[in-house]
């Protein structure tokens, strides 16, 4: 009998194998928002480059949920693309594992209250505001952002709950679905629902 | 010098986490400050490391600082009481010395933060972090052995990026750099490989639950904990006295 709980060993390195992708749409993503937020600095709004992508940071936790629909699937996947992140000399290093793990619990939460049952379109985007919401309040302890004014951080939650919602909501279930439709995921939960 | 290097991988990363977290308590710019500092020492000082390469690195956390520290500035939530009217090249502002403050203190918190991690990253082997995880800290090797079979396939997803994109450039398609035509594909080609590495693997013996032979043991040492006390004890020290 399988066991709820354990990972198959090709659902373990696809799910990591997720992760190396999404890092390096990621790292191509920074290239692109870097000379944006140059253009930001002098008004103060820096972060604002940072935070139209930040929503790629919660498609692995997303995704993975979707596909392998066990519990702690989203956790595991984004803790992994945590260290799979340091693994590649993440400048941040360490404090990544951290950030990783509190946006993780965000989609967890979601699909737990589903009883990893419920796997519609409405509870992908529930998750991937939930890591939003999650990554927000992490922000005020990591990064300080209680000290900005009451309309910079409004602005901020709202550009990275429409970021998240895009990637880690939209393109996220698009692709599990797209993934699904190929008939290649035989062997994963996704696959074996929805035909 | 070749202490940093001698470490214990994964207890090195758990004492920079506690660090981290230590710091995110305060707003310390001089503690701030002398960690950066520490950072930078430890990391320069030990053996085999790239110098240019550590600088060009640190370029991201400056402009970040720099980014960080304007906003707070410009965006703080200071008091207007000591409020200060000034004439930029532009335009005339309203700055305040809170908010002059405000700015240096996450600034230095991001350099604060820098200097841990690349004292990580530059003196840590990735293999060995991984077998430190499985020998110290219980990773299933179910795990360690798919990550790192999935993370050394990094190379190889960074240029099937550009052939993607080329692909789709060839045949007319316009794609940005996060449309899901470029994904898409991508996506495929991580499902089949890592389908092909699972069974690989498995066909190999490799199973999970057996007792496993290790050839390469990851040492823990007094000094890992001289370390993680060391290292904290300061902190924590600092955040009392600086």
């Amino acid at each position: 009998m399988e066991k709820k709980y354990s990972w198959k060993l090709n659902e373990i390195i696809f799910t990591a194998m997720l992760c190396v992708v999404f890092g390096v749409i990621y790292l191509g993503a920074v290239w692109l928002i870097a000379p944006l937020s140059a253009v930001f600095t002098p008004m103060g709004f820096a972060n604002l480059g940072t935070e139209i992508i930040f929503g790629v940071w919660f498609m692995a936790a997303t995704l993975a949920g979707y596909i392998i629909r066990r519990p702690g699937a989203a956790l595991i996947a984004e803790i992994l693309a945590a260290l799979i992140e340091v693994l590649l000399g993440n400048m941040y290093g360490p404090m990544v594992i951290v950030t990783g793990f509190v946006q993780g619990i965000g989609a967890e939460l979601v699909f737990a209250a589903g009883k990893y049952q419920k796997y519609d379109a409405k509870t992908v985007y529930l998750a991937s505001f939930a890591c939003c919401v999650l990554s927000f309040v992490w922000s005020f302890i990591r990064s300080g952002y209680g000290k900005f004014s009451i309309g910079l951080i409004v602005v901020y939650f709202i550009v990275r709950a429409i970021s998240s919602l895009l990637f880690a909501g939209v393109i996220s279930k698009a692709m599990g679905d797209g993934l699904a439709k190929t008939g290649l995921m035989k062997g994963y939960a996704i696959g074996r629902t929805d035909d | 010098m070749t202490f940093m290097r001698s470490l214990n991988a994964g207890y090195k990363l758990l004492t920079l986490i506690i660090a981290s977290l230590l710091l995110s308590f305060t707003y310390n710019i001089r503690l701030n400050l002398v960690v950066t500092a520490l950072g930078f020492v430890l990391t320069l000082t030990t053996t085999g490391v790239n110098k240019k390469k550590f600088f060009l690195a640190m370029i991201p956390f400056f402009i970040a600082a720099a980014g960080t520290f304007m906003t707070g500035l410009l965006h703080g939530r200071g008091n207007e009481a000591d409020a200060i009217t000034v004439l930029t090249m532009t335009d005339q502002r309203i700055l305040n010395a809170n908010n002059f403050t405000n700015g240096l203190k996450l600034a230095s918190r991001i350099l604060a933060y820098g200097g841990l991690g690349m004292m990580f990253a530059f003196t840590t082997d990735s293999m060995e972090l991984i077998m430190s995880l499985m020998q110290q800290f219980r990773l299933p090797p179910k795990f360690a052995y798919g990550i790192l079979a999935a993370y050394h396939f990094f190379p190889v997803v960074q240029s099937e990026y550009g052939t993607v994109g080329a692909a789709l450039k060839v045949r007319g398609v316009k794609a940005g750099p996060f449309s899901t035509k470029r994904l898409f594909p991508m996506l495929v080609h991580a499902l089949e490989r890592s389908e092909n590495l699972a069974m690989a693997m498995e066909s190999r013996g490799f199973e999970a639950g057996k007792p496993r032979a290790c050839a390469f043991r990851v040492p823990l040492r007094a000094r890992d904990f001289v370390f993680l006390f060391g290292l904290n004890g300061a902190v924590l020290a600092g955040l009392f006295l600086l």
